[in-house]
């Protein structure tokens, strides 16, 4: 009972940590989509209509889609066209806490996904340059395969995160 | 050692003398009375077909239907199209006899069939579908070289986006697979060095790559010593069983190996060569295969300088300073594609193979940076370092 208690308070801590990364990671894109040339180059090539989905099981999750030059995050989506679906909250927390790179996540089988796999793949790239501001260097070299290059300064996509522009 | 991995190899092996006879008792013990065999007309002009249906005769058994149309590069329509046919024919199993394109194409049937659906495109995606009502399947490989009898992908081919699909599910593996070396003894020996290529190429991404695992990598290691000790051997003589033989196993072992390990870059550019202009599988990962060994040295010298023994051997792997060994590997996989190029013609250069033109790379660099390989691939590839890997093997 105990055990059983511990395992759902760990887990519901988890998604909350999960929740607000999500709610920061979909603002850095965001910024991005409009400071960081490589990620304004990918998202542009995002058809407008089409949604992506990023879901933790039983919550929370983030789906987005472009409208014009930037990101917009929708509120629900019950088909979304391409969705990144994680086996289990542990697996999202590893993820969203920088302890593991989508890339190793994906080794390591910890996500499902549903729709086009090749259209998922410029998803990660911006996920991959977002980590690359977001996390210190040291730890962003930890899980990235290459530390790319930052085009702003991460003090300027904090406050742009913060100011949610 | 990752810190999780998974490994699946569901498919029973018959491989050797006789293997072939053994189809209608697993088609029965799978619950098949009424299989479909699907080929392609090379392989009925061939006598393969005629070979397994001969094997089935023997056994009491016979197919309910045959489809033999299926193209080099199979398309998602020929895929709904056989589901179709399948299901006017109420059968209830599949027999694919030949290389990656069919046994692709009956993954992908066996999949909408699964699924219930009427489209593969309703079925894309990454471990995503459950099993459903799984049709039972037998994979006869007719070369030795996609591996695809083992593994749990299936590329097909969209030809309004000019892109090959992949379709990754756990539930597309076969139940059986079946190597006789009956089905390999006509192959000429351009294409038996070009299929044994694309085997070294499974092997060695499977082998290097992120998702590489303990088990992932004896498969993919056993492979590899196989092909190099046996592949210019079915290349100069196609009557010779054991290396036929050889060359079956190493191929269902790269399969293995890259089911649970996936590839990389070779693959990821060679998707696109296919995708874009045309260019055959096998050849692609020829040309191919040692540039992405030297664009990924950085992060895989270590690896690289292991894979030595499986390539070279243990005299050779003994006699090599530990620093020197990664680029003896390399070396290695140049000498076997020389001597191939010298007995058969297999290209070297995107240029030998007539269907590259300068102008397509940046399609090919584009498509290739989606393409699913891409993320486990121990080096990150930007547009730029694609490009220059297509020139540097032009």
């Amino acid at each position: 009972m105990r055990v059983r208690f511990r395992h759902r308070l760990a887990a519901g801590a988890q998604r909350t940590v999960c929740r607000v990364v999500l709610f920061f990671l979909f603002r850095a894109l965001n910024a991005l989509s409009v400071r960081d040339s490589r990620v304004a180059a990918e998202t542009a090539l995002w058809p407008e209509q089409r949604v992506l989905g990023l879901e933790v099981p039983g919550g929370p999750a983030l789906y987005i889609s472009r409208r014009a030059e930037r990101l917009a995050r929708l509120k629900s989506a019950p088909t979304p066209d391409i969705l990144i679906r994680f086996k289990s909250v542990r697996d999202a927390f590893y993820v969203f806490t920088g302890q593991m790179g989508v890339a190793a996540a994906y080794a390591q089988h910890r996500f499902t996904v549903r729709g086009n796999v090749s259209e998922t793949m410029g998803f990660v790239r911006c996920v991959d340059l977002a980590e690359g501001y977001l996390f210190p260097p040291f730890w962003a070299k930890s899980i990235l395969k290459e530390l790319p290059e930052k085009q702003i300064s991460s003090l300027r996509l904090y406050g742009a995160v913060l100011l949610g522009r | 050692m990752p810190s999780y991995y998974e490994f699946k190899l569901p498919a029973k092996i018959l491989s050797g003398d006789g293997a072939l006879e053994h189809i209608p008792h697993e088609l029965e013990a799978l619950g098949s009375a009424r299989p479909l065999l699907l080929s392609d007309e090379g392989l009925v002009k061939a006598g393969a077909v005629a070979a397994v249906e001969g094997a089935m005769a023997q056994g009491g058994g016979a197919f309910a239907a045959q489809f033999c149309r299926i193209p080099p590069d199979s398309s998602i329509q020929t895929v709904n199209e056989i589901a179709a046919f399948f299901r006017e024919k109420n059968c209830d199993g599949l027999v694919a006899v030949g290389g990656g394109s069919v046994i692709d194409t009956a993954k992908g049937v066996g999949m909408v069939l699964a699924q219930g659906s009427g489209d593969l495109l309703q079925n894309t995606g990454c471990e995503v579908l459950g099993r459903g009502n799984h049709v039972p399947f037998i994979a006869v490989p007719t070369t030795s070289g996609t591996g695809s009898e083992a593994t749990l992908v299936a590329v097909v081919a969209n030809p309004e986006k000019h892109v090959k699909m992949e379709f990754i599910s756990y539930h597309l593996l076969p139940d059986a697979a079946v190597l006789d070396v009956r089905m390999t003894a006509s192959l000429p020996p351009r294409i038996t060095a070009s299929t044994g290529m694309d085997t070294l190429c499974h092997a060695i991404e499977a082998a290097s790559c992120l998702q590489r695992n303990p088990v992932s990598d004896a498969f993919a290691e056993k492979a590899m010593g196989l092909v190099m000790q046996n592949l210019p051997a079915a290349v100069e003589n196609g009557q010779n069983k054991a290396a036929r033989l050889a060359m079956a196993n190493a191929s269902l072992l790269a399969g293995a190996a890259f089911s649970n390990s996936m590839v990389g870059l070779v693959h990821a550019i060679g998707h696109a060569l296919g995708g874009v202009c045309r260019v055959a599988h096998g050849d692609a990962m020829t040309i191919l295969l040692p540039a992405v060994m030297e664009f990924n040295l950085p992060v895989c010298g270590v690896r690289y300088g292991e894979l030595l023994l499986a390539l070279a051997g243990p005299e050779e792997y003994a006699a090599t300073p530990a620093p020197d060994r990664a680029a003896a590997a390399i070396r290695a996989v140049e000498a076997l594609r020389s001597r191939l190029h010298d007995a058969c013609g297999l290209p070297a250069t995107l240029r030998d193979t007539g269907r590259v033109e300068k102008s397509a790379f940046e399609a090919v660099a584009r498509t290739a940076l989606d393409d699913g390989a891409m993320i486990v691939n121990p080096r990150q590839a930007s547009f730029e370092q694609v490009l220059a890997i297509l020139e540097k093997v032009w």
